[in-house]
C-alpha cells in the first residue's frame, strides 16, 4: 500500500497519488493565483532538470508541494508541444522513480506494479537461490524488458518457471522505470489544455527557450545522400550482394535491405533497379512495396530497419565482425563505418595537400 | 463438403478471412463474417480450395490493413517438416526449373546448376518419417509452452495442417496484446536463440589454476535443465558421426570428451559433471552446450509467430496440397495422432486416375505405390493426394 504522503510525493504518477490531488477538489483556473506559487515553481523545476540534467531530482521539502507539481508539470510538457521534450521529460521522471524504487522495501515495489499498472506479480518469500526476489507474470516482463540489450534481460536467458519469470528487486525497479516512462509518455501525448492563466504560459514559453537552447547542443549527423556500400555491415552487405547478383531473398531479408537502405539514404527508383535483377521481378508489385516501406503509401509509417537482434531471430546475421562488437543496429553500424571512411578520407586529402592534421 | 462440420474460430466477427480459389489460385483477403452461418453460406456457395482466418482481432476486419484497428491476436507456431533436417527428403522431395526443366532431389538449390536461373517448382512429398519428426517437434514445443510458460491444456490447441506440419495456437488474454518484440523474444526462447549459458549456472569458481566448473543439473527447471539433459545427450551420442565433425569443436577436445565419456556420465549421478576431467574448462563446455540446445531447441518458422496480422488455415477444411482435413488434436492425444489415417476428409468412393511418378504412401491402413506410369482405380483419399500432389490425373 502506498499509505503515506511521502509516498504520494515520490510515486506522484500512481493511481493512489492521482485520487489524491483529485480530492483536494482543486480548481484548473485557480492556478494563475498567488497561492500555487511554490507549486508552479516545482513543477517548473521538474521539467527543467528533465531538460538540463535528463532526471527529476528526488529531494523535496513539502510533500503536498510534490505532489501536486506532478501534474502542473505534465500541463507545462503538454503545453511545450514538443514531443521531444514529453520523451525527455517521461523519461526523467521514470529515472528518478527507478532511483527511490530502488531502495524500497518489496511491499511498495509491489504496491507500484500491482496498483497502477496491474503486474502480476509477487513477492517470494523463501528466495531460491536467495538472488531472486519477486516472481512476475512473463506477459508483463515482454511489455518492458525487450528494450534492453543486455543478456541478461533476454527471455531465454531467464529462469522461467510456470509462466514466471524469477527477479531481484533491483531488476523489477528497473522494469518498472519502463512502464513508469511509458505511463507518463501515453498520458502525456492526450489533448493539451486550452486557455492557460497567464503565469503558465509565461513558464511554458520560459521552458521552450531552455529546450531551443539544450536541443542545439544535441549534434544530429545526418547521413549523406549517396549509398556507399563500402560502409555496409556484413548481414546488409550480404543481402546487398546477393541482390546485385540477381539471386534469391527470403521476404524477412527484403524487408530488412529495403528498409535500411531507405532509412540510409537511397531512394525509391535506386532500391527498385537493386531489385530488377531478381528472377520473380515485378516492377509494380516491387515499386509498390518499397513505397509501402518507405511510408509513402497505406498508413503512412516510414519502417525502420530491423535491428540486430530481429536479424539473428530470423537467420540473416552472418556473424559479427570487429566493429559490430556493441552495436545493436545495422544503421548504428553504417554510421560510425561511414564517419571513419570520411575521417581517412579527409586525413588523405591533407597529406595530399603536405599537411597533417590530428583530428579525431 | 466441408461446409457443414467447420468449425468457426472464437470471435468470429473480430477476424479476418482469406480464401484460394480452386479456378483462380489467388488468395482473397479482407472478407469478415458476423456469424457461424454467414461464414458456412458462404463456404458452401464458393468451395475455396483452402480457407484461412486471421489469429488477430481487429474492430474492422474487412477493412485495408492500416485501417482494420488492430485489437490484439493470439499466440501462433508454425512447425513444418521443411524446416527440420531429416535425411528422407534427399529421397521424396523434387525440385524442377522452371526455365529449362532440370530436375534435382532434395530441398531446392538457390539456383539452377544448368541455367543458372532461380524459379523452381518444389514437389514435396507427404512421408510418414518428416512427419513423424514434425510431430515431435510439437511434442517438445508443447513442453516448453506448459512446463516454462505455464498455458494449460486449455489454452493450447494443435492442428495437423493437412500437409507437413502442425499450428500451435494459443487463445489467451495474458498474450493477445503483446507486440512484435515480445513475440520475437517467445521464439528466440523456444528456439534457445541468443542462450548464454553462463546465466544458466554454467560458471567458473575458485582461484586460478584451481577453478573447477559448475553448471545446471539434468533436474533444473526450464533451460537449466535443457541444458544439462541436452549435454548429456550429446555426450552419450558423441561417438556418431554427425557429432564427431562437429565443427566448433576440435578433434583433440572431441577426442577428449569421447575418452572420458563414462566418467563425465557418472560423474552426472552425483551431480557435479562439469569438473569430471581436468582439462575442459568453462570455453569448452560453452561450445558443448551450444551443441546440445540445437537438439533441445524448436524449429518453428520465425516470421509466423512474430507476425501479428497473420491467416491461418482453418481447421477443420482441405488443405490444397494433399486433399486431407486440417484436424485439431487435443494435447493430450497429438502423441498418438496419426494425421494418415485421423485427417483423411475423403472416406468413400473410388476414382480411376493415371499416375505419372508417385512414391509409396500410406493412407489408414493401407499401402500404395510406388507407382509409374500407371491407371488405377484407388480409393478416393489416395488418388486425391496424388491428383493435389501434380503427379496424376484423373481418367475420365
Amino acid at each position: 500500500m502506498l499509505n503515506t504522503k511521502s509516498d504520494l510525493a515520490k510515486y506522484s504518477f500512481t493511481i493512489e497519488a492521482a485520487k489524491y490531488v483529485r480530492s483536494l477538489g482543486l480548481n484548473f483556473d485557480d492556478l494563475g493565483s498567488p497561492a500555487y506559487f511554490q507549486i508552479l515553481d516545482r513543477a517548473e523545476k521538474r521539467v527543467e532538470e528533465a531538460i538540463l540534467h535528463g532526471i527529476v531530482s528526488g529531494a523535496w521539502h513539502n510533500d503536498d508541494i510534490e505532489i501536486l507539481s506532478f501534474p502542473v508539470s505534465m500541463i507545462l510538457v503538454k503545453a511545450a508541444g514538443e514531443s521531444f521534450l514529453k520523451r525527455r521529460y517521461a523519461l526523467a521522471e521514470a529515472k528518478r522513480a527507478y532511483g527511490l524504487l530502488k531502495f524500497e522495501n518489496k511491499e511498495k515495489l509491489l504496491a507500484v506494479a500491482m496498483g497502477t499498472f496491474n503486474w502480476r506479480i509477487k513477492s517470494l518469500v523463501t528466495t531460491i537461490p536467495q538472488i531472486y526476489d519477486f516472481a512476475m507474470h512473463f506477459a508483463d516482463f515482454l511489455r518492458n524488458a525487450p528494450v534492453f540489450h543486455e543478456d541478461k534481460w533476454k527471455l531465454v536467458n531467464r529462469v522461467m518457471i510456470g509462466g514466471e519469470i524469477y527477479l531481484s528487486k533491483e531488476e523489477v525497479a528497473r522494469l518498472l522505470q519502463e512502464e513508469v516512462q511509458k505511463h507518463i509518455q501515453s498520458k502525456l501525448e492526450g489533448e493539451k489544455e486550452v486557455d492557460l492563466p497567464i503565469p503558465i504560459r509565461q513558464r511554458v514559453e520560459r521552458l521552450g527557450q531552455l529546450l531551443l537552447k539544450h536541443k542545439e547542443e544535441i549534434r544530429v549527423e545526418e547521413l549523406p545522400r549517396g549509398i556507399t556500400s563500402v560502409a555496409f555491415p556484413p548481414c546488409v552487405k550480404h543481402l546487398y550482394d546477393v541482390s546485385i547478383a540477381g539471386q534469391h531473398i527470403p521476404h524477412v531479408g527484403r524487408f530488412a535491405l529495403t528498409s535500411f537502405l531507405l532509412n540510409a539514404g537511397m531512394s525509391v527508383d535506386g532500391i527498385v533497379k537493386l531489385f530488377s535483377t531478381l528472377s520473380d521481378f515485378n516492377e509494380k508489385m516491387t515499386r509498390y512495396q518499397v513505397e509501402h516501406i518507405a511510408g509513402k503509401r497505406g498508413s503512412g509509417t516510414k519502417y525502420t530497419s530491423p535491428n540486430c537482434d530481429t536479424l539473428r531471430t530470423h537467420g540473416l546475421c552472418p556473424g559479427p565482425n570487429e566493429i559490430c562488437r556493441g552495436i545493436r543496429h545495422p544503421l548504428t553500424y553504417y554510421r560510425r563505418k561511414l564517419k571513419t571512411i570520411k575521417l581517412e578520407v579527409g586525413k588523405a586529402r591533407e597529406q595530399k595537400r603536405g599537411r597533417w592534421v590530428y583530428s579525431t | 463438403m466441408q461446409a457443414p462440420n467447420i468449425q468457426p474460430p472464437s470471435a468470429i466477427e473480430r477476424r479476418e478471412f482469406g480464401f484460394i480459389l480452386f479456378k483462380e489460385r489467388m488468395m482473397m483477403r479482407h472478407k469478415s463474417f458476423r456469424n457461424p452461418v454467414d461464414l458456412q453460406q458462404y463456404l458452401v456457395i464458393t468451395a475455396p480450395s483452402d480457407t484461412y482466418f486471421s489469429a488477430a482481432y481487429y474492430d474492422r476486419p474487412e477493412e485495408s490493413m492500416e485501417n482494420k484497428g488492430w485489437i490484439g491476436a493470439d499466440l501462433i507456431f508454425d512447425i513444418d517438416a521443411d524446416h527440420i533436417e531429416t535425411n528422407c527428403k534427399i529421397e521424396h522431395d523434387l525440385w524442377v526449373c522452371q526455365s529449362c526443366g532440370t530436375l534435382g532431389k532434395g530441398h531446392q538449390p538457390a539456383s539452377c546448376p544448368k541455367c543458372g536461373a532461380q524459379k523452381f517448382e518444389e514437389r514435396s512429398w507427404l512421408c510418414e518419417t518428416c512427419l513423424e519428426a514434425a510431430k515431435r517437434e510439437t511434442l517438445k514445443l508443447i513442453d516448453i509452452l506448459q512446463s516454462d510458460f505455464g498455458f494449460s491444456d486449455n489454452d493450447i490447441s494443435v492442428c495437423f495442417s493437412g500437409h507437413r506440419g502442425y499450428h500451435v495456437h494459443i487463445e489467451s488474454q495474458a498474450v493477445r496484446t503483446l507486440d512484435q518484440l515480445a513475440r520475437k523474444e517467445i521464439v528466440d526462447y523456444v528456439m534457445g536463440t541468443g542462450l548464454n549459458p553462463r546465466l544458466h549456472g554454467l560458471d567458473e569458481r575458485g582461484l586460478k589454476k584451481h577453478q573447477i566448473v559448475i553448471g545446471p543439473d539434468l533436474y533444473d527447471p526450464g533451460w537449466r535443465g535443457r541444458i544439462a539433459r541436452g549435454v548429456y545427450d550429446f555426450l552419450v551420442n558423441i561417438e556418431s558421426e554427425q557429432f564427431k565433425t562437429a565443427h566448433d569443436l576440435r578433434k583433440p577436445v572431441v577426442d577428449t570428451l569421447i575418452e572420458h565419456k563414462d566418467l563425465i556420465l557418472e560423474a552426472w549421478r552425483k551431480r557435479a559433471p562439469w569438473d569430471a576431467v581436468k582439462g575442459l574448462g568453462i570455453k569448452t563446455w560453452e561450445k558443448v552446450v551450444a551443441r546440445a540446445i540445437t537438439r533441445q531447441a524448436v524449429n518453428i518458422d520465425t516470421v509466423v509467430t512474430t507476425d501479428t496480422h497473420r491467416l491461418i488455415r482453418l481447421p477443420k477444411t482441405l488443405h490444397g496440397k494433399t486433399g486431407l482435413k486440417a484436424t485439431e488434436i487435443s494435447v493430450k492425444q497429438l502423441e498418438s495422432f496419426d494425421p494418415l489415417s485421423e485427417a483423411v476428409a475423403f472416406k468413400t468412393g473410388m476414382l480411376t486416375v493415371n499416375v505419372v511418378e508417385a512414391h509409396q504412401f500410406r493412407i489408414g491402413n493401407e499401402v500404395y505405390g510406388p507407382y509409374k506410369e500407371q491407371v488405377l482405380e484407388l480409393p478416393t483419399a489416395a488418388a486425391m493426394l496424388l491428383l493435389c500432389k501434380k503427379v496424376a490425373y484423373i481418367v475420365r
